[in-house]
This record gives C-alpha cells, sequence and structure tokens, in this order.
C-alpha cells in the first residue's frame, strides 16, 4: 500500500486544529495527498473542488454538524467517509451509519488504528466487486474461489451461511459491517431485522474459526451496531 | 351515617311520642271496664318506654306527662274528667308519673349513649382508615382525592376541594370534588387565599359554650363575617397547617341538607384535615432532604473531581511535560535508540492520561445518572475479546483465559462491561510484572462470576475493602508508575449498577483476585 504512483486523496474535516495537524502528520508520511478543511460548508466545497478518495469527518462540530455534512455529502458524493466519534455516544455511531457514513473510530485513537481504517475503507472502495481471490490473517486463511477456510493449515467445515457471513466480513476486513447489512446480504431484503438469528450463525461461526471459542479474535462485536473482522 | 338518622328522629321526636299515646288511648280506651285501672299504668309505662328507646330523652318525658292526662282523664274514676275522687288515687297518679319520667329519662339516655358511642367507633374507624391509607405509599393526588371522598362521606356536601401551596406562596386548586365548580367562585378563591395566609379557620362550629370542648387542638376559628370579605356563609375552610408550614386549604361547601355542624363532625373533619396535613409536611420534608443528598453528593464529586485533575491528570501531564521539554532543550544529541525509548514512556503517560480522562467521565454519568443503559444478552467471551482488542498485542501474550463452553449468556450494556474488564485487565497487568493474568468464569444456578486474577504481591487484607473507593491507590502501589484507583471505582459504579457486586480475594502463593458476581436473570426473560 505504500507509494501510490498516484497519491490518494484524503479530506479531513475537523474543526479542531490539532486534530487536523496530527491527521496531516500521520496521512502525510504515508505518502498520501490531504487536505484539511475546518467546518463543514468548507469541507463540502473542498469535497466538490478536490474530489477526495476518503473523508474523514469530525462528528461534534460547532456550526454545521458533521451528520449532517455526512448527508449532505452523501446526496453526490460516493467514496467512503470515515467518522470521529467520541466515547460513549454510541447512538451518535449508528445514526452516522445511517447518514451514509462507512465506518467510525473512536477518539483518541492511534495512528496505526486510524490507517488500519482509511486502509480497509480504501481497499474496499477500490475493488467493491471482486475481492481478492484469497485472505490470509494470521493463521486463518480464506479462498473465496473455492469456498474453502483452513485454520492454521486445517480445513475447516462451513456451512454455506457460515461461509458468506465470513467472506463477507472478510471482505470487509477492519471496517464495522452493521447486522442489517449482513442479513440483507446473506439471507436477502426480506430477513434484515433478524439479529437474533444472525447471532447464532456468528456464535458458531466463532466456535469454528476462532483460536479460542468462547473470545474472539477474528469476529468482534460492535454492540448494538453489527461487527468488525480484526486484522490486528 | 346514624347521626343523620338520629337528627331526623329527634326532629319527628314530639310528633311520635304524641302519636303513640294518642294512640295507645285510643286503642285502651274500648277495653276500659276489663281490666283494672292500674293495669292501664303499666301499658302506658310500656308506651313511655317504647318512645324512649326510639326517639330519646325529651321526647319520652313529652310521652310521660301526656301519658299521665290520659290515664287520668280516661282511667281514672270519675271518667272524662281530671277530677279524681279517691284520694289514694292521686298518690297512683303521682307515682305514675315519677315512674314515667324515671324510664323515659333511663330508657333515652341509653339509647342516645348507644348512638353516640356508634358514631364514636365509626369517627374512630374513619381516622384509622385514613391514617392506615396515609402511610401506605401513596401520591399527594391519591392523598387528596381520598380525602376528599372521606370529607364528602362526612358532611353530604357536593363541592369540596383541596388547595396546596404552590412555589408562588399562593394556594392554588390540587384536587376536588369530580365536576365541582363552585370552589373555582372568586369569593371562595378569596377567602381559601386569606385563611392560607392568616393560618385560622372559617366557618367551624363555636366551641366556647360547649362544655366538653376542652381539645386545644381546635384551630383558630373565626366566623365568616369576620373574615371582612362576604357574609354570613355555610362553607368550611381549614388550613391545612403543621408548626412549620403552612401546606394548604380544605374547602368544604354548603351541605344539601343546610344543616349546622355538630361539634362531632368539626372535631372529625379538623382531625382529618391535620392528618392531611402531617401527610403533605411529611412529603415536603422528604423532598427536602432527597434535594439535600444530590447537593451532597454533588460536593462530594466536585471534591473528587478536585483531587482527580490534581492527581490523576497532573501527574502523567508532569512526566510528559518534562520529557518534552528535555528533548527539546538541544544541549544533548539525541541517539534514535534513546529518543524512542523517551518517546515510549510518553505513550505510557498518554495511556494513562487518556484512561484517567476516560474513567472520569464515565464516573460523573453514571453518578450524575446520566447513562442509559441498552441491556442485551451477550457471551462473557464476547466482550472479553472486544476489550483485549484494545490492548498492545506485549499485553495481550501475558493474558490467559479459560471459560467453560456452556457459560451462560449475560445481560449487560456492552460498552459498559467492556470498561469493567479493561480496567480489571489494565490493574492486573500493572501490578504483576511481567507475570501471566488468568481470567475466568463459572455459573451457579443464581449467579454467573468471573474474575480476573494476577500473581503481583496481593492486597494488604486491611485493604480489600477500601480499593473500590474512588481514587483510592494501594499502598504497595505508591512507587509504581500508573494509578488505577480511578478505574476501579468506575468498575464498581457499573458493577453495582448492574445488579453485581464485585470484591478481592488473595490467592496463594501470591497474587489478587477480582471477582465480580452478576445474579441470572430469570429464564423467562432469557427468551426474548
Amino acid at each position: 500500500m505504500s507509494a501510490p504512483e498516484k497519491p490518494v486523496k484524503i479530506l479531513i474535516i475537523d474543526d479542531e486544529e490539532q486534530i487536523r495537524r496530527a491527521l496531516t502528520s500521520i496521512l502525510s508520511a504515508r505518502k498520501y495527498a490531504v487536505f484539511a478543511a475546518a467546518g463543514g460548508a468548507e469541507g463540502i466545497d473542498a469535497a466538490i473542488e478536490h474530489s477526495p478518495d476518503l473523508v474523514i469527518l469530525d462528528l461534534a462540530m460547532p456550526g454545521m454538524a458533521g451528520m449532517e455534512v455526512c448527508r449532505e455529502l452523501r446526496t453526490w458524493y460516493f467514496s467512503p467517509i470515515l467518522v470521529l466519534s467520541v466515547k460513549g455516544a454510541d447512538s451518535d455511531k449508528i445514526a452516522a451509519l445511517d447518514a451514509g457514513a462507512d465506518d467510525y473510530i473512536t477518539k483518541p485513537f492511534s495512528a496505526g488504528e486510524l490507517l488500519a481504517r482509511v486502509r480497509a475503507l480504501l481497499r474496499r472502495a477500490a475493488s467493491p466487486t471482486s475481492p481478492t481471490p484469497l485472505i490470509a490473517i494470521g493463521e486463518l486463511e480464506i479462498d473465496f474461489a473455492q469456498r474453502r477456510v483452513r485454520r492454521a493449515g486445517q480445513e475447516v467445515e462451513l456451512t454455506r451461511t457460515e461461509f458468506d457471513i465470513l467472506a463477507f466480513l472478510a471482505q470487509n476486513a477492519d471496517r464495522v459491517v452493521t447486522s442489517k447489512m449482513l442479513l440483507e446480504k446473506v439471507w436477502g431484503e426480506d430477513y434484515a431485522e433478524d439479529t437474533q438469528t444472525l447471532r447464532v450463525h456468528i456464535s458458531h461461526l466463532r466456535k469454528k474459526i476462532e483460536p479460542h471459542p468462547s473470545v474472539p479474535r477474528y469476529i468482534l462485536t460492535e454492540p448494538g451496531i453489527g461487527f468488525r473482522f480484526s486484522t490486528q | 351515617m346514624v347521626s343523620r338518622r338520629a337528627e331526623k328522629l329527634n326532629r319527628f321526636g314530639y310528633l311520635i311520642a304524641f302519636a303513640f299515646v294518642v294512640m295507645a288511648t285510643a286503642l285502651f280506651y274500648p277495653g276500659r271496664e276489663h281490666f283494672a285501672k292500674a293495669q292501664w299504668a303499666l301499658l302506658y309505662q310500656l308506651i313511655i318506654a317504647f318512645v324512649a328507646s326510639f326517639c330519646g330523652v325529651k321526647p319520652a318525658l313529652l310521652a310521660a306527662a301526656l301519658s299521665f292526662l290520659a290515664w287520668n282523664f280516661f282511667f281514672i274514676p270519675p271518667h272524662n274528667t281530671f277530677a279524681v275522687n279517691d284520694p289514694k288515687d292521686w298518690l297512683s297518679l303521682l307515682v305514675f308519673l315519677a315512674v314515667g319520667v324515671l324510664i323515659g329519662i333511663q330508657t333515652g339516655r341509653l339509647r342516645e349513649r348507644e348512638n353516640e358511642a356508634l358514631a364514636r367507633e365509626k369517627e374512630t374507624a374513619l381516622l384509622n382508615r385514613f391514617s392506615a391509607y396515609l402511610v401506605s405509599d401513596i401520591s399527594e393526588i391519591e392523598m387528596g382525592n381520598n380525602l376528599i371522598a372521606e370529607v364528602t362521606g362526612i358532611t353530604g356536601a357536593n363541592c369540596i376541594a383541596l388547595f396546596l401551596s404552590e412555589a408562588s406562596g399562593k394556594p392554588a386548586e390540587f384536587a376536588a370534588t369530580p365536576g365541582a365548580v363552585c370552589q373555582r367562585a372568586p369569593t371562595v378563591i378569596e377567602l381559601v387565599e386569606w385563611v392560607y395566609k392568616e393560618a385560622k379557620a372559617v366557618g367551624l362550629p363555636d366551641i366556647t359554650n360547649t362544655p366538653d370542648a376542652t381539645f386545644s387542638a381546635w384551630p383558630i376559628s373565626v366566623k365568616h363575617n369576620a373574615t371582612g370579605i362576604c357574609g354570613p356563609r355555610n362553607e368550611i375552610f381549614l388550613p391545612l397547617q403543621t408548626s412549620t408550614r403552612q401546606a394548604g386549604v380544605l374547602y368544604i361547601g354548603e351541605r344539601l341538607n343546610q344543616a349546622a355542624y355538630s361539634i362531632h363532625e368539626a372535631r372529625l373533619l379538623v382531625a382529618l384535615a391535620n392528618q392531611a396535613a402531617i401527610f403533605l409536611e411529611r412529603r415536603y420534608l422528604q423532598k427536602i432532604s432527597i434535594q439535600a443528598d444530590a447537593a451532597q453528593e454533588a460536593d462530594r464529586l466536585k471534591s473528587i473531581l478536585l483531587s482527580a485533575v490534581s492527581h490523576e491528570l497532573k501527574t502523567p501531564l508532569s512526566s510528559m511535560k518534562a520529557i518534552v521539554t528535555n528533548l527539546l532543550e538541544g544541549d544533548v544529541e539525541w541517539n534514535s535508540d534513546s529518543l524512542h525509548e523517551e518517546i515510549q514512556a510518553l505513550q505510557s503517560d498518554l495511556n494513562r492520561l487518556n484512561s484517567s480522562i476516560g474513567s472520569l467521565v464515565d464516573l460523573s454519568r453514571l453518578e450524575a445518572s446520566e447513562w442509559k443503559p441498552q441491556m442485551e444478552w451477550y457471551d462473557f467471551g464476547e466482550i472479553l475479546g472486544s476489550v483485549l482488542a484494545d490492548f498492545p498485542q506485549r499485553d495481550r501474550a501475558r493474558i490467559a483465559f479459560s471459560l467453560p463452553e456452556d457459560l451462560p449468556q449475560i445481560r449487560v450494556d456492552f460498552p459498559q462491561w467492556e470498561r469493567v474488564l479493561y480496567h480489571l485487565l489494565e490493574n492486573a497487568l500493572l501490578y504483576s510484572g511481567d507475570a501471566p493474568v488468568h481470567v475466568g468464569a463459572s455459573a451457579t444456578e443464581k449467579e454467573v462470576r468471573m474474575w480476573v486474577e494476577d500473581e503481583g504481591p496481593g492486597i494488604n487484607p486491611a485493604e480489600l475493602h477500601s480499593v473500590f473507593e474512588k481514587f483510592y491507590r494501594g499502598k504497595s502501589a505508591a512507587n509504581i508508575h500508573s494509578g488505577t484507583g480511578l478505574g476501579l471505582a468506575v468498575t464498581d459504579e457499573i458493577i453495582r449498577f448492574h445488579g453485581g457486586r464485585i470484591w478481592i480475594e488473595n490467592v496463594k502463593p501470591h497474587g489478587a483476585r477480582f471477582v465480580i458476581s452478576l445474579p441470572r436473570t430469570p429464564p423467562l426473560e432469557s427468551s426474548k
């Protein structure tokens, strides 16, 4: 991922100067082209001007609130939006996802966390339809073409549903996947509400692929929202 | 009520006495020749006794007098005249009168006492009922409605209203007989305000001439015309007052039957009003004490926050400032290894600062009850997994866990429970050097137990209980860089919030085990 030929453009919309500076420093050091805007309206103008590949948006801003900016951007902007939220404001995260954000990260975050989220979003945006044929994370190996999963070299028997869930989570690795998205993807639109069934399948899946069956390392729960496949 | 029937009997008592004697005479007259005159006298005495037992003393006396005349007129020879031939008959007549009067008085008194006793018993029962109601857990509006119902039962007035003092310092209508409007008449409101201000009752019967009215509890009472507001009326205005406070006014409109209030009725009304006032006073004091508690809690929190800011925040800040200024001093050439080391130190300070600020926010939110928990069923391991993801790889490698496969789910707020585990793990990692930290769980019918165990020095038995007090840092922690007193305080609050508890056990050969016990909610609830 380092040094892409044509620099990937990232727009930061945050009213706090220190955060803008820190984010700019982290991202420009990784050869991203960084633009920064100090407010909502200014941010939307910048998005029009630069058409960035990713927007990092602070939810808590004076004036035009982050949520509004997100909704407005989503009327014409289709690249990923990563939202910065504060700890404890879980309902804000859900609202932001509903408003069209692709993921969130809780302040304060480490550079590593931020970069993982940014890469996950860019990766997904770059190849939305044709996923990589094989993903290897830790001792887990997922072969999408052959629909097979190996753990520490050992073949793992998964049901069709379980594989579909795992595949969708892994293709969105390090990115939050809402229960609704998963249900729609695996079962179809009509099943979007049946989170209990989903939890049961996830639980089975965990027993099969996790190094420790009851303490998940890969498939983490995002309470009230969904799940996140962690590669950390 | 008994008293109302008795009143009716009193009013018609003389008439009944008269009618009885006339009818008896009409009945006796045809049989005059068959019995001796003395036998008729006995029958007349029977009539007097009847009247006495139904109508009381005074009608009985009338009956005795009438019977005396009728017996003399119709049955003592010469007949049909009041003249008496035989002087012995004079004696009979006098004895007849004396016995008649005695029967009348004794029987009538007996009856009156019985009625009186019945009425007192009802009053006592009513007061008992009302006071029992007041000590049960009822709201002010329930009390108001009940009071109005009881007063309606006593007075028969169709407009009764309770006015309570408002923040504005004026009494406002709080409860009233359903559908009644007369309490909103301007004159009534004016009088209510007058009574409230003067703390004097209006319209109670005058007790100055009542010999047995010795009760000192009688409120200062004035007549309607003494208020200067309007002329004579038949309503009662009772102030609800305790020694410290004026709680409101009870208004009782005119009675349907227009009858004047007896002392007993008035006394009952005053007793009810006093009980209501005591109830309101108690509520008022409760409210005040809750406010005082809240204020005290806020004060306590404020001082905690102050000490937290000075200790938990300033320590890492000072350290960071020292490191950074040292690096920027410019008099030393730093090689990249020592630079890296300094920055590592900065990061650990930062983590501590972050954790402390987070805990402070959590704590103040929890204590201000601003947290709206979202309780859901989760696997303990699921939460543990998310928490572990927050620790750096180096720490994660030190954490070992053994959870039974069939551990039941727990019903918790996920993010809060994450914080609990985070703080316990952070604490265990911090106090046990490089030794492993164990996480375990078990379940019984009644509870799920979760624990975090370290191989550190353990905790001084004398300190086992104070560890969870806010900002308490163990004595052995004095020389350790980072304090987690705040974190444990947050942990304790969250666990209590979930209905569970946490305690510490020292384990052998050395180390501390933090045990959380969470009650298992009934299986019915788990199905949803």
